[in-house]
């Protein structure tokens, strides 16, 4: 079994360097910093010195290990924008975007029960064929329109929510937080339902539909049969069951609410890391750019790792395939 | 009634003498450094205006006034110029501003490293004669010297070396980057790039504030849309610049004004002078058309510009016939027509040319740097078909653009300038003069558009003290530049301010916002 962990790790691992290798031979496409760093007044010379500083005349492939010694010792650069250090930007821009997953993972996680429930067990109710036609809708108008409409409805038309931002925040000890004051948790709404709606949508339908395979099952009509409430046999035993399937979704879906948060921050002006990438490719932030790819792969590996290890434990097959040797 | 009258006393003794007036802006690019001599771009220099200040400053009409500087004239005849500063005027930390600030100031904002260098470019030497009293010796007589240092802001030396910010430094930041200390009529109180930046009013400010402002925000925001949205819903009182195409619909809002004027930057079409031959033709691949001025010609004639203005740019922008714009020093009002769009001459001056049916040549085009610059190109590769020249249109981001123009990849490209010194000097430098890089004249010429007599005109420009002499010498360039068709300027960009109805303040044409011309009602 360790052989098994220390081999997922090492391809874990491997996973990473490529995507780093593939992401610094895409910067050039993304295009020249140095017109971005220098005034409209600067002559031929000035932009060969930046660039022999910055190391930008080097091939990519030495501007990477460059980036990766740094990286190791914990040293991502400066951001060629802020002029700040890029693990120093992160840290502060990390909050606002683990806070604003956090809201609509929750949101999405409840809603996305609690509606699927309902849609399979009134599955020819009026309500729940308006809830299943009415999810269309979070699954197919993109993010930005959702966004859009939202905040031309809950701040401009009726003025309820603010239209941008996080609204006051507390710093608490390096972390700074906007559940703690009335404007912050208003601001989390109307972001929190966009960024959350999709995935929402997602966890509705799949618990819908596996709620109507149980329900299907012999033990459900035993269950009736032995008299027990509706309310029992719905949730204590077709819920329950349909849950396993559900979860693994979660969990995968979860890298991807901190990774789709770039849509959402963009239309809010939600000031995380997302928003921060997006200001990074308009400059050709290089050091920000590699800083927040190699961020969102490691979640994801790690996500993927602990997953298949998870599975290690629950499927025995597994087990013996590997440990077999015939 | 005597009773009444005392609690109507009581209240209004208790009624704040001044209201507390926030202001809250929000723009599309965040200043990306608080450090006045890091980076030379309007979105840092604009904003900095508030808090730093120069010795000398641009009024509401853009004439130069005195700021940090009460006077200054021309030494001997021209060998530079003589600045009487102001006195007592302290910076925002309470230390007092001296001729020393201003020797420091240019010793760091003329640094190989300072992105404002070439603003002193014509200086030889800086000379403090006493606390009060700075010389600037300039290699020639330099008459748009005061002018052209409006920008050039005066930090405090002591500040800067405590605080080892004697040096810009852009790529690494320091002190200087987060913080600021000016004598201007706001302060910095807090600062957090890319989310938000406090001004509150420097209270020991020299000049009389004409606003009302207590405090003031500004707020980045990329998405435009959302900006809208916030100006609609009042979480922003001023956002910079509106959309285009929600003009019209803004104009219709009660709670909401819009404010127009046309902005310095002229747009215009670039062609390769130098090449050999065409790069992204599929047939013409041993000549280069734009090599002959009537090929030139029937690309101005071929392009409908106000068709162009009414249609993409909504009515929102002017025609210009010169690099410059009429608002800046030395346009030439004589030389204000524009080719006429005529397709009927545009083909016969192709047919004189040799082309009687045409070429097809690359576009090159950019899609994020100037206002709806895509659909522009678009159009105009349509207009040019008519006459029979075929334009492959290549648009891209800015960020891939300039090294694309840099490597020579283009047949024709656009291009967009907008004079810092809003002087008519300054694209003649920049985009007509033949490059030359240890005259530093040329650098955007791309093109490499080379004229001996530009080039001759160039240097009398710059040091002819005579205004009608050297007016008489830009008119001579531009007509040059006209007859020559070096660049087919189009037209100049509008700017365009959303502002709640509340609030008064002024626009200027280098889209500069000042805080202080501000008034919340």
């Amino acid at each position: 079994m360790l052989a098994y962990i220390i081999r997922r790790v090492g391809q874990s691992a491997l996973v990473l360097l490529i995507v780093g290798l593939v992401a610094f031979s895409m910067f050039r496409f993304v295009g020249d910093p140095i017109d971005n760093m220098l005034g409209q007044e600067r002559t031929a010379e000035d932009i060969d010195r930046l660039r022999a500083q910055l190391g930008l005349d080097q091939p990519f492939v030495v501007q990477y290990y460059k980036f990766l010694e740094g990286a190791v010792q914990g040293n991502f650069g400066v951001s060629y924008r802020q002029g700040r250090p890029v693990a120093e930007i992160l840290l502060e821009r990390a909050p606002a975007t683990l806070e604003l997953a956090m809201v609509s993972g929750v949101l999405a996680i409840l809603f996305g029960i609690a509606l699927g429930v309902f849609t399979a067990i009134r599955r020819d109710g009026v309500l729940a064929n308006v809830i299943m036609s009415g999810s269309l809708i979070g699954v197919s108008l993109p993010t930005f329109l959702i966004g859009i409409l939202l905040i031309y409805l809950f701040s401009v038309e009726l003025g309820w929510l603010p239209s941008f931002g996080r609204g006051e925040t507390v710093d608490l000890g390096g972390w700074s937080t906007g559940f703690l004051t009335e404007s912050g948790l208003k601001a989390l709404i109307l972001p929190s339902i966009t960024l959350g709606l999709y995935q929402m949508t997602l966890i509705m339908r799949l618990v819908r539909s596996e709620m109507l395979e149980v329900l299907r099952q012999d033990y459900i009509r035993f269950a009736r049969a032995r008299g027990l409430r509706d309310r029992a046999v719905n949730f204590r035993h077709a819920l329950k069951n349909t849950m396993v399937p559900v979860i693994t979704v979660i969990g995968l879906q979860l890298g991807a609410i901190i990774a789709f948060a770039i849509i959402t921050e963009t239309v809010f002006q939600w000031p995380g890391v997302g928003l921060l990438f997006i200001n990074a490719i308009q400059f050709v932030d290089i050091p920000v750019m590699a800083a927040y790819l190699m961020l969102i792969s490691v979640m994801f590996v790690g996500i993927n790792l602990l997953v298949d290890i998870l599975y290690f434990f629950i499927d025995p097959r597994l087990r013996a395939d590997r440990s077999g040797g015939h | 009634m005597r009773r009444l009258l005392r609690l109507a006393a009581v209240i209004a003794a208790f009624a704040p003498a001044v209201q507390a007036e926030e202001f809250t802006w929000a723009v599309n690019t965040d200043p990306q450094t608080m450090d006045p001599h890091a980076v030379n771009s309007a979105p840092v220099l604009g904003f900095l205006n508030n808090v730093y200040e120069g010795l000398v400053r641009r009024g509401k009409d853009m004439t130069v006034e005195p700021a940090l500087a009460t006077s200054w004239e021309p030494i001997g005849n021209g060998e530079g110029w003589r600045f009487t500063l102001r006195q007592g005027v302290t910076f925002h930390d309470g230390a007092e501003f001296t001729a020393q600030d201003v020797l420091f100031s240019y010793q760091r904002a003329s640094d190989e490293v300072s992105d404002t260098r070439s603003w002193f470019a014509p200086v030889s030497d800086v000379v403090v004669v006493d606390d009060y009293t700075v010389d600037f010796m300039t290699t020639a007589p330099n008459p748009i010297f005061p002018g052209s240092i409006a920008n050039w802001m005066i930090m405090d030396s002591g500040w800067a070396e405590a605080n080892n910010a004697a040096l810009p430094d852009k790529e690494n930041g320091n002190y200087a980057t987060l913080n600021t200390n000016g004598t201007g009529a706001f302060r910095v109180t807090a600062r957090e790039p890319g989310l938000r930046t406090v001004l509150e009013p420097f209270d020991s400010w020299w000049d009389e504030a004409e606003h009302n402002i207590t405090r003031a925000e500004l707020t980045p925001i990329q998405n435009p849309a959302t900006a809208l949205a916030a100006l609609l819903s009042g979480d922003v009182d001023f956002i910079n610049p509106v959309p285009i195409q929600d003009v019209a619909r803004l104009k219709e809002n009660s709670d909401v004004d819009v404010i127009q004027g046309i902005e310095a930057r002229v747009i215009m079409l670039g062609f390769p002078h130098e090449a050999e031959t065409l790069k992204y033709s599929s047939e013409t691949t041993d000549a280069n058309p734009f090599a002959d001025v009537r090929v030139r010609q029937a690309v101005a004639h071929a392009i409908n510009v106000p068709a162009i203005l009414q249609t993409i740019m909504r009515g929102n922008a002017e025609e210009v016939s010169q690099l410059v714009s009429a608002a800046m020093q030395g346009y030439v009002p004589a030389l204000a027509e524009r080719p006429a769009h005529d397709p009927d001459r545009a083909r016969a001056l192709l047919t004189e040319a040799g082309y009687p049916d045409g070429f097809s040549f690359g576009f090159k085009c950019t899609n994020n740097r100037y206002l709806n610059d895509e659909a522009v190109c678009q159009a105009i590769t349509g207009m040019l078909a008519q006459v029979g020249i075929t334009a492959t249109l290549d648009a891209m981001p800015v960020q891939n653009y300039w090294p694309e123009l840099r490597a020579d990849n283009y047949d024709m490209f656009l291009l967009g300038w907008s004079p810092g010194t809003f002087d008519a000097e300054h694209p003649i430098r920049f985009l007509a003069a033949t490059p030359n890089e240890e005259l530093r004249v040329g650098s955007w010429n791309f093109g490499g558009y080379s004229n001996a007599r530009v080039d001759e005109l160039l240097p009398m420009i710059q040091s002819e003290i005579d205004p009608v002499a050297r007016q008489a010498m830009i008119d001579e360039t531009t007509k040059i530049l006209q007859d020559e068709m070096a660049y087919v300027p189009m037209y100049v960009q509008p700017l365009v301010w959303g502002v709640r109805s509340n609030i008064e303040l002024t626009q200027r044409p280098d889209d500069f916002f000042i805080l202080r011309w501000v008034t919340v009602n």
